[in-house]
């Protein structure tokens, strides 16, 4: 894919602002996040996470793993905060329990952007050889959870649009991220 | 010290703080404190400490109380570093050490009696930290914990509990618990 059509990371970032706005019933007070971003370092979206550390309206807060940032996603949500995750496939595989517990136990609309690194962009995910690319979205299909793939600045409704159907459906909701972000 | 002693003690004490008890803590909590404004970490076991700092950076101006196990913890070991960078300082984290896996049959948990808990987090860099082994210093210290600059973690040296989520069932799904307390804090706002 030429350098020219990967989507710029200021462009996922005001996407994700855009996802926030639309479910903040109230400005953000003084001090306040207009939301958090948290973060399980995903290489596919490396370049988000850099613009995300100088971001004055979005808090980025790297956790250790991704079963914490479910977690504390439950915790931001509870208390009215506006939150995304951004992790990487591996990093999903390794928390499904938590996203299980969480995000359909208790009804927590969890909303995920996960990179899909080492995916071939002339493949469709699920004709990759590779296991990590291959059953990302049907592990999902698994736990009923819908997702979509992202993959060029055509797609980049799909944050807001995810992220409204997270808080309808009162559960997880996730965006795959197929190529690395620019 | 008796665990439902500890958290007699800690619901006399807590104030308006919320409340994230998990396992053991879990079926006491629920009889103790029936209206205290919590949410128990129950079906993911080790994610207590993440869900109360979540909890924590959201309501800043609330102190948040952690009721964790010792088996808990080690299950989200790294959560101990992802609470000191989040750095809440109205974060309380209190750590049951009974040194076993109670809820499912009293297995010890690795390095049972060795692991220094509160070591642990003052390395990872919380504010504050410390050991108790006794309730009447637990009762004596509670004020200070509650309202220390966080974040803080005490490590109690406590027996097993009477009661276990298998042994005692019951209490509200936890899709009612997130709805009840976020419908609980969006009223105080």
């Amino acid at each position: 894919m030429p350098e020219n059509e990967r989507i710029p990371a200021p462009l996922i970032v005001e996407a994700l602002k855009a996802a926030f706005r639309g479910q903040r019933t109230a400005p953000a007070k003084d001090g306040e996040p207009l939301g958090w971003v948290l973060s399980v370092p995903d290489t596919h979206q490396r370049s988000v996470i850099a613009e995300l550390e100088g971001d004055d309206e979005l808090r980025l807060l790297t956790c250790s793993t991704e079963d914490e940032a479910n977690a504390i996603a439950a915790g931001l949500y509870i208390g009215g905060a506006e939150v995304a995750l951004m992790i990487q496939h591996a990093g999903l595989y390794a928390s499904v329990n938590t996203l299980r517990g969480v995000g359909l136990d208790g009804g927590v609309p969890l909303f995920a952007l996960v990179g899909l690194l080492s995916r071939e962009p002339e493949l469709e995910p699920e004709d990759s050889p590779r296991s990590m690319v291959r059953f990302a979205g049907p592990l999902m299909d698994t736990f009923e959870v819908p997702h979509a793939l992202l993959e060029t600045r055509d797609d980049l409704g799909l944050i807001p649009e995810y992220y409204a159907l997270s808080r309808e459906r009162s559960g997880p909701a996730v965006v795959f991220v197929g190529r690395e972000t620019a | 010290m008796r665990p439902e002693d500890v958290l007699r003690a800690i619901n006399e004490a807590r104030g308006d703080a919320l409340v994230v008890p998990t396992m053991t803590a879990v079926p006491a909590w629920r009889t103790i404190a029936p209206d205290a404004p919590s949410v128990a970490c129950v079906g993911f076991m080790g994610g207590a400490s993440s869900l109360g700092l979540g909890l924590a950076l959201a309501q800043p101006d609330q102190r948040v109380v952690v009721l964790d196990g010792d088996g808990s913890l080690l299950m989200q070991l790294g959560s101990l570093a992802t609470v000191a960078g989040a750095a809440p300082e109205n974060y309380t984290h209190v750590l049951f050490a009974n040194g076993v896996y109670q809820t499912s049959g009293s297995q010890g948990i690795p390095a049972s009696g060795s692991v220094d808990f509160a070591g642990m987090a003052e390395a990872a860099g919380y504010a504050f930290t410390t050991r108790i082994d006794t309730l009447e210093e637990l009762r004596i210290r509670l004020p200070e914990l509650l309202s220390v600059r966080g974040p803080v973690l005490v490590e109690l040296a406590v027996e097993e509990a009477e009661l276990t989520p298998m042994t005692a069932p019951g209490g509200d799904p936890l899709r009612v618990q997130v709805e009840r307390l976020r419908e609980r804090l969006a009223g105080e706002e």
